[in-house]
């Protein structure tokens, strides 16, 4: 089952359109999506709990149309917003007691093992948390009551390189469960290089692709050459060129390079910035 | 429901002690004065502006939208906010006005049980329309347009506590013209509660939280 169906999704604001959105999330799968600011990444993620309301298309959660009784649909999923949006004056024992009488399965003591895991104080108020805390506290509360999607827009920004660490270990254990699956976006690529097993790009409200990260690996690289070098390949190979006075540095098709040309393996990071100059 | 409103007791006990103190302040006030009703509609409209300033921190910390993620359907959180004003006027203005004044009458015979009860139902009056005509601004173009609506009632509170207050004279005169107009007038606040909780709703349901 797919954990999250995404068919024609388009929202417009003023000076904004999010057009024509396709995404499939299947169970057992995290999915990244990366983009710039003002991509639609937040609008996407808001879209699929209608805290927006959709323009048209349709959205399916865990095999149920987003709208369908919301409200059950909500019990199993995990949301951790860009701005965590816990009341400043309460602290984590308040949360949890709060977040205890609003989810059916909510689980105390796994909200207490990930407060303790997570190095996340339980007395003081929300206000006096970093960024990072803030961050770590929502992940807490997205894995404490029995979620099978977790939403999570850019869940690791703040997080300093060890909780970093620590969160993507949580978010690869929570995917272990075949039922569980992540949607998560993120500035920060090389997290979502590590976890993710599909990659979405969005550039201006626009989805550029979306592929499984192994094969994103093994369809694109890098050529370094000269000009008559590039001039020589079939331009239906070559997606974006940067020239300089003495080489070219291109973002090629693999499989449309000549057998033997020496290419340098890309980053997801580096795909996408080749690909949104491109799109520009 | 029960976690929104849980949530609303923590933050109503951090950030309103200072309503909670007038309004005990202005009740015992009230009970040496016969008057001017200031003393007994001013706790009341403090009340009335809870859930709106409730909602200002909710839109301000974010959780609005965060609201928006959990189990909860927007008519529970629009009438949890009623509620919580409900609960609010009830605590700290209607139970304690309405056990002070009762002493006052069993103890000095400070005024008459017809001048309670137009009292009493003045005080509901003012109590359903200190937060019914703020609220559907508040929850339809969010806190800071709402506000102005919210301003508005303030005014029409203290001007017509004043209004009143030279008007009756003494809460003694109130139950001479209280009777019937003061019962419909109370049925009239009722609706208008109503249909403001009920109007909040429909506008909330639209409303994107960003």
């Amino acid at each position: 089952m797919n954990a999250l169906e995404i068919k024609h999704l388009c929202k417009s604001f003023p000076g904004f359109c999010l057009d024509d959105l396709n995404l499939t999330l299947p169970s057992g799968c995290i999915l990244g999506l990366i983009g710039e600011n003002g991509a639609g990444k937040s609008t996407t993620i808001k879209l699929i709990l209608d805290v927006l309301h959709k323009d048209s298309g349709s959205i399916t959660i865990l095999g149920r149309d987003n709208l369908d009784n919301i409200r059950l649909t909500k019990e199993d999923v995990g949301v951790v917003l860009d701005e965590v949006g816990i009341p400043e004056c309460l602290n984590t024992h308040q949360v949890g007691k709060v977040m205890s009488l609003t989810f059916r399965n909510w689980d105390n003591d796994a909200y207490k093992g990930y407060l303790k895991a997570l190095a996340i104080p339980e007395k003081k108020p929300f206000k006096d948390f970093s960024r990072g805390t803030k961050m770590k506290l929502g992940i807490a509360i997205a894995l404490s009551h029995g979620a099978k999607l977790l939403l999570l827009d850019e869940a690791t920004n703040g997080l300093d390189p060890v909780a970093r660490e620590q969160v993507v270990e949580l978010l690869s254990e929570f995917t272990r469960d075949e039922s569980h699956a992540i949607l998560i976006s993120s500035h920060i690529v090389s997290d979502l290089e590590k976890l993710c097993d599909y990659i979405a790009f969005l550039h201006k409200g626009k989805l550029m692709l979306c592929e499984e990260k192994d094969l994103l690996m093994s369809r694109y690289g890098i050529l370094h050459c000269t000009k008559a070098q590039l001039a020589d390949l079939d331009p239906g190979a070559v997606l974006h060129k940067t020239e300089s006075p003495y080489a070219v540095e291109a973002l090629v098709l693999r499989d449309a390079v000549p057998e033997g040309t020496a290419l340098s393996p890309i980053s997801i990071e580096e795909l996408f910035v080749f690909m949104s100059k491109e799109a520009d | 429901m029960k976690g929104l409103f849980l949530k609303d007791l923590y933050m109503s006990l951090k950030y309103f002690r200072s309503y909670f103190l007038l309004a005990a302040v202005f009740l015992a006030v009230s009970a040496f004065s016969n008057t001017n009703l200031f003393f007994i509609f001013y706790p009341c409209m403090l009340c009335g502006m809870i859930p709106a300033n409730l909602q200002a921190y909710d839109e301000r910390s974010g959780w609005e939208a965060l609201c928006g993620t959990l189990p909860c359907t927007r008519a529970q959180i629009v009438s949890e906010k009623y509620l919580v004003g409900l609960t609010a006027q009830l605590v700290l203005v209607l139970i304690p006005t309405a056990l002070v004044q009762a002493l006052r009458i069993i103890l000095f015979q400070a005024i008459s049980w017809e001048d309670y009860g137009a009292l009493m139902f003045m005080l509901l009056i003012m109590t359903c329309v200190s937060s019914s005509i703020s609220l559907p601004f508040v929850f339809k173009y969010g806190v800071e347009k709402g506000r102005m609506a919210q301003y508005l009632v303030i005014g029409v509170v203290c001007g017509g506590s004043v209004v009143a207050s030279l008007y009756f004279d003494s809460i003694r005169q109130l139950s001479a013209t209280a009777d019937i107009p003061a019962f419909l007038l109370c049925l009239a606040a009722v609706a208008l509660y109503a249909g403001s909780w009920f109007l909040s709703i429909r506008f909330y349901r639209e409303r994107e939280l960003k």
